[in-house]
């Protein structure tokens, strides 16, 4: 665990098991790598990085993504290609997201948690301006963004120029919560031929 | 249904982006392989003025932007530009519906972007190293050193086979990431004689005079001016080559070293002597390795040598550093003159040697120009690539994958 994340996607995906969503969790672990089922019935792969030296945040996470990709494609080949989204929580991962789109017509949600804009306010480094291209990829190539805010629906829509329609508030602190979030799984499992 | 074979193609370089031999010989490989009957994809990076699709003799040629995110460091640009490389190759073999079956990737550079789509399309990956970290820096001494190192260990370990352009290579490939022999395969990088024999009849006299004088011998070193080719040897041989014979030396291409290389050349004085040219187009280099009365390939690391070969194909006697690739190229004293890698006094015995004696010189560049018309043929070597692809697709076809 490095923030909340952790536990608000481990309440979310005991949810989506209970409504009969198939769900399957693509995460990081540096040693406990493989394949688990929880008792929730949530499947866990987690992948480790083959490559053990860094610069950076940024190298570490670019190819992270590959082992996050082929974990991807496996579960996608195992389950007879019957995917119908990715749900990608902030940058970290929008590149696997990105190419498993492109490749093979999953369409995904991007789930935002934070942006770099925010974290990092007055940050023009090369560092900070490649993560933020990486934001704007993962915008441009979403077919729905989902934010737990109005007030981040509107920085997301004022930082990278994303059409308001595109971008749905769901709060984990409403009782709508999962229903919201069902919703607007169905509107994007669509396809990507429904665009 | 059954299609003809087809390869998609990743390399960061490709004409007229040249930046070193992966350019080249990857042109060079795709244009013969589409003569032999395999249908070749190239994904590469753009370049200025170029269209970002093309087909160039059959090879379908697509270019991706790869300055689209800006990067803290070289490293890291490699990563962002193999994000949007994936993105777009995914796309288009996405459009094709399944007809390619094969990935191949050249060097690190686009190791991310094979691995990738190797998983996401299940086809298998091969890879052709062309060098590695270890051998361009001599050991791993930095972090981005280490990181690249075990990029290329990752590559080699997800590729289904590893090429090699030499034998050399194959050793080294095999020591550094501690790969299995029957991983490894040997092709050798090809070179194109045809383009010399253009210029054949054409009279160079007044070519020449623009770089030397009438009385001065013509000693050229064509590559980068990087620590791995070891021009500073070569610029270090100069005074000792003086000594004997009078010489101009033509330096070709350009890279970090060269504000050092010209500081040494001035506390030698010898100026007038030293002419560092950079980048010159393909015209002028032609003519050039043509003029040359010896070519040198001084390097302390060679996977191949590729330079050592046009020299010989342009009928430009070759003194070479006996290491790496450029050892299987040179037989000494037949196809060329061999000399000690790192040692200034002997690189410049072997300038002066071939500079002395006609008759030996016109000996070597005889049988040299015969060794590459037979082994470095790029026919030949398309057909030993088909061959490969043919091979991994035989044992692919059994896998769970097919």
């Amino acid at each position: 665990m490095v923030g909340q994340l952790a536990e608000y996607i481990n309440a979310l995906s005991t949810q989506l098991v209970k409504n009969k969503v198939e769900t399957h969790i693509v995460t990081y672990h540096d040693f406990l790598t493989g394949a688990v089922e929880e008792a929730s019935g949530v499947k866990i792969v987690r992948v480790a990085n083959p490559v053990r030296t860094h610069i950076s945040v940024l190298t570490w996470d670019l190819t992270l993504n590959q082992e996050v990709e082929r974990a991807a494609a496996s579960i996608y080949y195992q389950a007879n290609k019957q995917i119908d989204l990715i749900d990608v929580y902030d940058w970290h991962f929008i590149p696997a997201a990105v190419t498993l789109k492109n490749a093979l017509d999953i369409p995904f949600v991007y789930s935002v948690e934070s942006l770099e804009d925010h974290r990092s306010p007055t940050a023009d480094t090369p560092y900070s301006m490649s993560i933020k291209s990486i934001e704007w990829l993962g915008f441009y190539e979403a077919k729905k963004v989902s934010v737990k805010s109005e007030w981040m629906r509107n920085e997301v829509a004022r930082i990278y120029n994303v059409p308001k329609e595109k971008i749905e508030v769901i709060s984990p602190n409403t009782n709508s919560w999962v229903k919201d979030l069902l919703e607007l799984y169905k509107t994007v499992a669509g396809g990507l031929s429904s665009q | 249904m059954k299609h003809e074979l087809s390869v998609m193609m990743f390399t960061w370089e490709f004409p007229p982006r040249v930046i070193g031999g992966i350019s080249p010989h990857v042109f060079f490989l795709s244009k013969s392989l589409a003569k032999n009957g395999v249908k070749v994809y190239v994904i590469t990076c753009d370049f200025p003025g170029t269209p970002a699709h093309e087909v160039i003799d059959g090879v379908d040629v697509y270019r991706i932007d790869s300055y689209k995110n800006p990067a803290p460091d070289f490293a890291t640009w490699v990563y962002l530009m193999n994000l949007n490389m994936q993105k777009e190759a995914a796309a288009i073999v996405n459009k094709l519906a399944d007809k390619i079956d094969v990935f191949h990737a050249h060097d690190w550079l686009v190791a991310t972007a094979g691995i990738g789509l190797k998983h996401v399309f299940r086809k298998p990956l091969l890879v052709t190293m062309h060098s590695t970290e270890m051998g361009r820096r001599d050991g791993l001494h930095t972090n981005t050193e280490k990181m690249i190192h075990e990029t290329e260990a990752w590559l080699t370990y997800e590729a289904w086979k590893v090429i090699c352009c030499s034998d050399y290579m194959v050793s080294h490939v095999r020591w550094a990431f501690g790969l299995p022999e029957d991983k490894l395969v040997m092709v050798p990088n090809g070179v194109n004689s045809h383009v010399y024999e253009g210029i054949e009849k054409e009279d160079l006299k007044s070519f020449r005079a623009k770089f030397a004088l009438p009385e001065e011998k013509i000693v050229l070193y064509v590559g980068r001016l990087v620590y791995e080719k070891g021009i500073h040897i070569l610029i270090n041989a100069v005074p000792k080559v003086l000594e004997k014979v009078d010489a101009k030396f033509i330096i070709v291409g350009s890279g970090y070293m060269k504000e050092q290389l010209l500081n040494i050349v001035r506390s030698m004085r010898s100026e007038y002597k030293v002419l560092f040219l950079g980048f010159v187009d393909d015209e002028t280099l032609l003519r050039l390795q043509k003029c040359a009365d010896v070519s040198v390939v001084p390097s302390l690391f060679e996977p191949f040598g590729i330079v050592a070969l046009e020299a010989m194909a342009a009928k430009s006697p070759v003194v070479v550093s006996d290491t790496g690739g450029l050892s299987e190229i040179v037989d000494h004293d037949l196809t060329g003159v061999k000399a000690y890698p790192n040692n200034p006094d002997s690189l410049a015995w072997g300038i002066t040697k071939i500079l002395l004696d006609e008759n030996h010189k016109s000996h070597i560049r005889e049988n040299a120009y015969r060794k590459v018309r037979e082994k470095y043929d790029w026919e030949k070597i398309a057909q030993q690539t088909k061959q490969i692809y043919e091979a991994v697709l035989g044992e692919y076809s059994k896998s769970f994958w097919a």
